[in-house]
């Protein structure tokens, strides 16, 4: 019997979109027939109050079983059922003043019945979507800022709870279990709540990760039915999953701070890593801010004819990144193009180009760029001094080049972060004097080897190893 | 001679007029006014987002294209280990594994299990070699690899990858192209396709073999699937010429063989306008690209111009084919601007069934012989500024036991594991990947995973994410539909993205 009446329950959603459309279909043909061209449609009203009313009434009926399931907000769904009760009994009004020709009465009722409509339909949408679900589209770039994890100063003086947890349970579990959903009857927004459960009983132990189904649902397999957060919502991080077990195992307390717990080396890390902003992470130095206008197609294309490859960084940017690999000699041509290209070209390889000084100095009014690989190629102590002009550079590759220290140090850059020497004329000796120029570089001497060890070539065989 | 000329024009005419006749013409009107009328209704939209391939004839297949998004890779180095190494001996640290060693495997492991070749009961079996903590970020490696162990800390260990296939043909397909079955486009094709290439004049897909034999999946794993055949794997040799027929033909210079590929392609640029099949595009670009590697392939495919300190750093031996050698080409290549380089080493198949395959014997020689040449590779990259944009990835097609082999229910003349799927190790470098991090971890005895699990379309996923590509949308229109290399699955591991 009560799976027959849960299967009922389910129905409400698409029978309460019958009352919705006839009513207002009645309340149109209402209105409409007061004009003579329309006046024949005097004769669909009654008819379509009583459809309507009808179908308000099962409405009302299967809504009243749906609300026992207990997922829902309590004060919202208090509204929505009692205007749905009203909306049933207007709607039957209408049918009776139809009947008996009212018509002046019958004006109100099709006045009040439309806003009723309204009212509890929004209503009710709030109750299977959230909370201002209607204006989600507009206000998610909003939203994201706000639920975008804060950067903790010090992790361990933080309050594990407040700090850490909660915004965790903010971002992964409100939305479905909080003030405006209960779904499960289950609440995480407040200690009363967590500790409370759902209507299956406590969903947390503290001290005992394998008792608390909070815990066992998150790491259940994503593809199981019962796993949380449910398929395509989004999932929790490696990290934030263990950061809730340690709060868990550790006796789930409110008010402690993190040093005040004990914790692994795996924990230390995770709480360290709340210390660093990922947005900043994200962002990429090798990328400038904002964008640029298109490259010329044209020029695009002869310097494709010269064996140069050279394309957007990606399909939604205009800036522009160009391979030499197969054009190590520069004409009059390719420098006055590339000098076109100067506002878009951020990313330069040219291993092992043999170039004029005219083209050192058309590289060296290309004032955007951030990576330059010139290995192997033929620049000198001179030409990197024009080169003094690419204040943005990030990346240099000097990887076998007669640079020497001279040339290097009449270089300087707070903005370098990695620089490669090896093989170059630069001694590693002279490394130190390098790391004051460029503060912020990491330099790469290069030199590695990989040392021979008698194991390398030796074989093992059964035979030889019996002793 | 010139009767056969004319024999030859005559068959031409005689096929051109077969296909004017009035029925066909009938025909060709009532499907062709269909087709148009389809087309135009089409022509507006982005059909499934593809690329435009209306004027193919006109643009090269492998010019590189601007990704996604602005990936941190320009470029893969895969290295399968053939036949599946053994995480227990080199990755994934188990001392609980050692006390169990020499007991029957409890039930509860082999119930509802399949396995490849295990029967009945077999005994568990500890760790076959000594492990320490190395580097800053203190992985786990064992001492069968003590070249590896001083880069620990470039590395990215995933420990907890899982498949679904146990046999090594549809386990390597399942990791190279997604899905079990032939068919589908490899991920060097898919790269490739997506990408382009940045150096015309090579590949932008090249395959490297070594040990002795190709990979059980054949040559399907580095196949181009549904993809233009010009996107497919070059398998270059690794013994003599690279690649076959480079050469001029004694009495023919490099301007008649230019002349004469050119007349070709004239050709064949006619029968593509007549018939509009992309296979002669691929035609076409493939005479192209031969007539330009004749002079770079050689080139970049000699080792034997390298300095000395570089074959001491890797241990080539240039004249025999061998790991070393390919992974040294490896390198060249990338630096030239080659988009996937796949590395195949076969021999990891560590059953026990003979001293080669034995883990204490024949896996041990494998590692010695590759530890040496990966770890050069890793530090090559570096001091020549290209591993921030090289993405090296490492690994089998799935793992080993914790239990000895026992093929046919019998004790194995030496020790040897079985094929596992539940739980293995892949390692990646380079290419915007953590420096020494591990992802997930494995129960006590390492036989299945418990945390931070990861799938082959979860590790391809994240490939194309360091190139800049959203695997959900690199997708080809083929029998009516979008493919795309992880099909429904794949999720990028954030977890060790740098």
């Amino acid at each position: 019997m009560l799976f027959i009446t849960e299967v009922i329950a389910h129905f409400h959603p698409v029978l309460v979109h019958l009352p919705i459309g006839i009513l207002l279909l009645a309340i149109l043909f209402h209105w409409l027939s007061s004009k003579e061209k329309f006046a024949g449609l005097s004769i669909a009203i009654p008819i379509s109050y009583l459809a309507g009313a009808i179908t308000a009434i099962l409405s009302c009926i299967t809504g009243y079983i749906l609300s026992g399931s207990g997922e829902y907000d309590e004060t919202t769904l208090n509204l929505h059922q009692w205007m749905g009760i009203l909306v049933a009994f207007i709607s039957s009004a209408g049918y009776l003043f139809c009947r008996n020709k009212n018509e002046q009465q019958l004006k109100w009722v099709s006045i009040v019945l439309a806003g009723l409509i309204t009212i509890t339909g929004h209503l009710g949408g709030t109750l299977t979507h959230g909370e201002g679900y209607l204006w989600k589209g507009i206000s998610e770039s909003k939203k994201d800022s706000i639920n975008a994890v804060k950067v903790i100063a010090n992790a361990q003086e933080a309050i594990v709870y407040k700090d850490i947890i909660q915004p965790i349970l903010q971002q992964k579990c409100y939305n479905c279990h909080a003030a405006t959903k209960q779904k499960g009857g289950l609440r995480v927004d407040s200690e009363e709540w967590i500790m409370k459960g759902g209507k299956n009983g406590k969903v947390l132990v503290a001290g005992s990760i394998d008792s608390s189904v909070v815990y066992k649902r998150i790491i259940l397999d994503p593809i199981e039915e019962k796993h949380m957060p449910p398929k395509g919502k989004p999932q929790l991080k490696e990290q934030e999953r263990l950061l809730l077990q340690w709060w868990i195992a550790s006796g789930a307390d409110f008010t402690k701070k993190s040093k005040e717990l004990s914790q692994t080396a795996a924990v230390k890390t995770a709480l360290s890593a709340l210390e660093k902003s990922e947005v900043l992470e994200t962002k990429r130095a090798d990328i400038p801010d904002g964008e640029v206008a298109k490259a010329n197609e044209t020029i695009l294309e002869s310097l494709r004819k010269n064996s140069v490859t050279v394309f957007e960084i990606s399909e939604k940017s205009n800036w522009l990144s160009a391979n030499f690999v197969n054009c190590i000699k520069w004409n009059a041509d390719i420098e006055k193009q590339m000098d076109l290209l100067k506002d878009q070209l951020i990313w330069l390889k040219i291993p092992g180009a043999q170039l004029q000084e005219s083209s050192w100095k058309t590289i060296a009014g290309l004032t955007n760029l951030k990576r330059l690989s010139a290995e192997h190629s033929n620049i000198t102590d001179q030409d990197l001094v024009q080169l003094n002009s690419l204040k943005q550079l990030q990346y240099l590759n000097l990887v076998d080049t007669k640079i020497t220290l001279k040339g290097l140090l009449q270089w300087k850059s707070n903005n370098l972060a990695s620089l490669f020497i090896n093989k170059s004329g630069i001694g590693l000796q002279e490394f130190n004097t390098l790391k004051i120029n460029f503060p912020k570089a990491n330099i790469d001497t290069g030199g590695y080897y990989v040392p021979f060890m008698a194991t390398d070539t030796q074989q093992l065989h059964p035979r030889t190893d019996k002793k | 001679m010139s009767r056969n000329i004319q024999r030859i024009i005559q068959e031409a005419n005689a096929h051109t007029m077969q296909q004017l006749t009035r029925r066909h013409f009938f025909q060709e009107c009532v499907t062709g006014m269909g087709a148009m009328a389809l087309g135009s209704v089409l022509g507006g939209c982005n059909w499934l987002g593809s690329k435009d391939t209306g004027s193919l004839i006109h643009s090269n297949p492998l010019m590189a294209h601007a990704p996604h998004f602005a990936g941190k890779a320009k470029s893969v180095i895969y290295i399968h280990m053939a036949g599946a190494p053994s995480q227990l001996e080199l990755f994934d640290y188990k001392p609980d594994l050692m006390k169990l060693d020499g007991l029957d495997c409890p039930q509860s492991l082999l119930e509802g299990k399949k396995f490849a070749f295990i029967r009945g009961v077999p005994k568990m079996m500890g760790p076959q070699a000594s492990f320490q903590q190395r580097g800053q970020s203190g992985a786990w490696i064992s001492d069968h690899l003590p070249h590896l162990s001083t880069v620990a800390d470039e590395i990215s260990f995933l420990k907890a990858v899982q498949t679904d296939q146990f046999n090594h043909g549809p386990a390597q397909l399942l990791m190279h192209t997604g899905s079990a079955r032939l068919g589908r486009p490899s991920i060097g094709s898919w790269v490739t396709y997506g990408l382009g290439s940045e150096n015309n004049n090579l590949p932008g897909f090249v395959v490297l073999t070594s040990g002795g034999k190709n990979p059980d999946a054949g040559k399907s794993i580095w196949g181009n699937g549904f993809l233009p055949s010009v996107y497919q794997g070059v398998q270059c040799r690794t013994e003599g010429d690279p690649v076959l027929f480079l050469k001029d033909p004694a009495g023919m210079d490099r301007d008649l063989r230019k002349a004469s590929i050119d007349a070709i392609n004239e050709a064949n640029k006619l029968t593509y306008e007549e018939y509009q099949d992309p296979e002669t595009v691929s035609r076409i670009a493939q005479y192209e690209m031969a007539y330009r590697m004749q002079i770079e392939v050689p080139e970049t495919m000699n080792i034997n111009n390298e300095p000395a300190y570089i074959h001491e750093m890797y241990g080539t031996k240039p004249g025999v084919a061998c790991f070393a050698n390919n992974v040294l080409l490896a390198r060249k290549l990338v630096e030239k601007g080659v988009r996937f380089v796949q590395l195949f080493d076969w021999g990891w198949d560590s059953h026990g069934t003979d001293e080669n395959l034995a883990i204490d014997y024949g896996f041990v020689n494998k590692c010695r012989a590759t530890d040496k040449p990966v770890t050069a590779l890793l530090l090559d990259l570096k001091q020549r500024g290209l591993l921030d944009e090289t993405l090296v990835v490492w690994g089998g097609e799935f793992g080993r036991t914790p239990m000895q082999e026992n093929r046919d229910g019998k004790k194995m003349p030496f020790k040897g594991r079985d094929h596992h799927t539940e739980a293995f190790t892949i390692w990646m470098a380079g290419g915007g990947i953590k420096k020494g991090f591990s992802y997930g971890e494995t129960d006590e005895i390492g036989y299945s995973a418990i945390s931070g699990k990861v799938t082959p379309f979860d590790i391809q996923a994240t490939i194309l994410n360091q190139l800049g590509f959203d695997h959900e949308k690199l997708v080809y229109p083929f029998q009516g539909r979008p493919f795309r290399l992880t099909d429904v699955h794949g999720r990028v591991i954030n977890e060790i993205l740098a």
